[in-house]
């Protein structure tokens, strides 16, 4: 009888001591998520002050990024909305830092990746952010420029521009992410060949009346502007 | 601040002089063809008028690979009896060489400031080295005004047809006016008189890394004489004629170039400018004179079809930096037919003010700003152009003049909106 109740006891016991083992590690994640919590809302706070100090909102719009948000279904200021995801990030390692503190060999390996990529989210970010400034930047050049020179096309050789620049610039954010790489090799050097494939068919063949038109009617303006335009401006 | 570095040689030169007068400089850049008129001509102004002076002419080359600074070398007057019935009593010096600095007309001019720091100089001009219509009294007209009535600067008056010089007379001149309140008409007319003491009041200034001594200089040098109080006047030249420009030179980089140097000042200077209104005459030296000028031909089709095209390709960069009343406005006008387009001068006095406010609170980078401007700017010449078809000469100025009144009116507008 009593080795049966041994046979009972025994793993009760063992549950026991393990889970008397495991409460200060839960308890250090809690302690860990409730700091953390604590911490994201004050970085939070300091991130929206800062920003609204530096006016980072003109400057969003300023660089079409609220228009881009708001195209996104985001309406609350860009200050606030870079205040939440700084917020979310904190959550987030608060969260691994709790998982990390629980001692499970499970749990300790997502967090090891974890961290590991955070990195390669970073540059990716930084990649994205910067990228889609100076697509921004070289589509309105272009723009400015076609434009000034009386180009019909302008508008759609800019936003061409853009895309152009935007398709690269997803390309190396998805590089950098390691998201199916050779897939995103292959779709990039489709996307890319195909859009020069398909300019060059339609200058070359299906549209070499229209581009024939263009190149006459630019080079009849240049040289209408040559001969005829003699203004000094200064 | 740091001072240009002479060569050895121009050292031993400026040593060998010692002091000069008048320094005169020609800042150039491949003008082999038409810089020995120049010297040519300045040598006989300095003969004719300032005999009594020790007088240094100054090239200032940007690296010229045509022979520039051999022709200035080699240039000098054979038979000065065919100009003068006296011969100058003093010789006059000549110094050229390759200018040191970031390549630009400032540059070249800091030289110029420089040397006639170094020889004491009391008065100096400069002049344009592809003027084709520089005459011996040019440099007389520049000078004098310095040397004997006492005055630091002085910028250029010339006959010039009613259809040139738009930039200057639809934005540089009826601000600088409003701004500063001094009537000086050719603000960056290139040819300018100046005093030994401005040009180093000049030099005090940090600037020479800048814009300014790339292609500012011009209107920098107008505007900081006017706006530091030295005595400012205008002398009469007559026609400005110069070698063809490069066709290549593209217009919005002109704009670019004219109108950011304009608005860096405004910045500058915004202390100075804001409790002045209203504007005073600025006296003028020299017999005016009419002149005979040629026929300008201008595509009024081309540049509104420039004008529209812009409406429909910058109109969201427009709206905001306009408004969206002024850009109704101008969506007014793209749908006008060619022979009614009138560019109001109010609103294009609004234009040029809301671009200036953009510019100071940075609302674009600068470059595609004051590009973005350009056809707005085409389609008011252009309706310039229109109007003024069968005006004279002086009712065509009349126009100028009531625009300029116009910018005076509205300067609370500007105010009001700087922050």
């Amino acid at each position: 009888m009593e080795d049966f109740l041994n046979l009972i006891l025994e793993p009760l016991k063992e549950l026991f001591l393990k889970f008397k083992a495991f409460v200060p590690n839960l308890l250090a994640m809690l302690v860990i998520l409730l700091i953390g919590f604590i911490l994201a809302r004050f970085i939070k706070l300091i991130v929206v002050k800062f920003l609204t100090a530096i006016k980072f909102d003109s400057w969003s719009d300023r660089m079409g990024f609220t228009t881009l948000m708001r195209k996104g279904g985001l309406w609350n200021k860009p200050s606030a909305i870079l205040g939440g995801i700084v917020f979310w990030v904190v959550i987030i390692v608060t969260l691994m830092s709790g998982l990390n503190a629980l001692q499970i060999p499970a749990t300790d390996q997502l967090v090891g990746q974890f961290f590991s990529y955070i990195p390669r989210i970073f540059s990716a970010a930084m990649i994205l952010i910067v990228g889609y400034v100076l697509s921004g930047f070289f589509s309105r050049a272009v723009l400015i420029a076609a434009s000034n020179s009386g180009f019909h096309y302008a508008k759609i050789l800019a936003e061409a521009t853009h895309t152009l620049l935007m398709v690269l610039i997803l390309a190396m954010v998805m590089e950098q992410l390691q998201i199916a790489p050779s897939i995103v090799l292959a779709a990039f050097s489709i996307i890319f060949g195909g859009i020069v494939i398909a300019l060059a068919i339609a200058f070359g063949v299906g549209g070499i009346d229209t581009a024939r038109r263009i190149i006459e009617r630019e080079v009849t303006a240049k040289s209408e502007e040559e001969t005829k335009d003699e203004i000094e401006h200064i | 601040m740091k001072s240009a570095t002479f060569r050895t040689e121009v050292h031993e030169q400026l040593e060998r002089i010692g002091q000069a007068d008048i320094i005169v400089g020609i800042p150039s850049f491949n003008n082999a063809r038409t810089i020995g008129h120049v010297v040519r001509a300045v040598q006989a102004g300095l003969a004719k008028y300032f005999p009594e002076h020790k007088a240094v002419i100054v090239n200032s080359d940007g690296g010229s690979s045509d022979g520039t600074i051999d022709v200035v070398h080699n240039t000098s007057i054979d038979d000065f009896n065919a100009i003068l019935l006296h011969h100058r009593v003093e010789p006059v010096s000549k110094i050229a060489f390759p200018y040191s600095g970031i390549p630009g007309k400032g540059s070249a001019f800091r030289t110029v400031f420089e040397i006639a720091g170094a020889l004491d100089a009391k008065a100096c001009a400069v002049v344009d080295s592809d003027l084709r219509s520089i005459t011996p009294e040019w440099i007389e007209l520049l000078v004098k005004p310095v040397l004997v009535g006492g005055y630091d600067y002085v910028s250029p008056l010339y006959h010039r047809h009613k259809f040139d010089g738009t930039i200057t007379n639809s934005i540089v001149y009826p601000l600088t006016r409003a701004l500063y309140g001094k009537r000086v008409r050719q603000p960056i007319g290139g040819d300018f008189g100046f005093s030994g003491g401005l040009a180093q009041y000049y030099l005090t200034k940090d600037v020479w890394q800048t814009d300014v001594a790339r292609f500012g200089i011009d209107i920098w040098m107008t505007t900081t004489a006017i706006a530091n109080g030295f005595k400012v006047t205008q002398s009469f030249l007559g026609a400005k004629i110069h070698d063809a420009k490069d066709p290549g030179t593209d217009l919005s980089n002109m704009l670019f170039q004219v109108v950011s140097a304009t608005f860096e000042l405004m910045n500058t200077y915004a202390d100075i400018w804001m409790p002045i209104r209203g504007s005073e005459p600025v006296p003028a030296f020299g017999f005016e004179y009419t002149v005979g000028l040629e026929q300008v031909n201008v595509n009024t089709t081309r540049m509104l079809n420039i004008f529209r095209e812009g409406l429909r390709n910058l109109g969201e960069i427009w709206r905001d930096i306009l408004g969206a009343g002024d850009f109704g406005e101008i969506e007014r006008l793209g749908a006008l037919a060619d022979s009614d387009f009138h560019f109001p001068i109010g609103l294009w006095t609004r234009v040029v003010y809301d671009y200036a406010l953009a510019f100071h609170k940075g609302k674009l980078p600068v470059e595609h700003l004051i590009k973005s401007m350009t056809p707005l700017y085409v389609g008011k010449t252009a309706s310039f152009i229109i109007g003024a078809k069968d005006m004279g000469q002086q009712e065509a100025e009349a126009e100028i003049e009531k625009l300029c009144m116009e910018f005076e009116n509205c300067k609370d507008y500007l105010i009001s909106n700087w922050k």
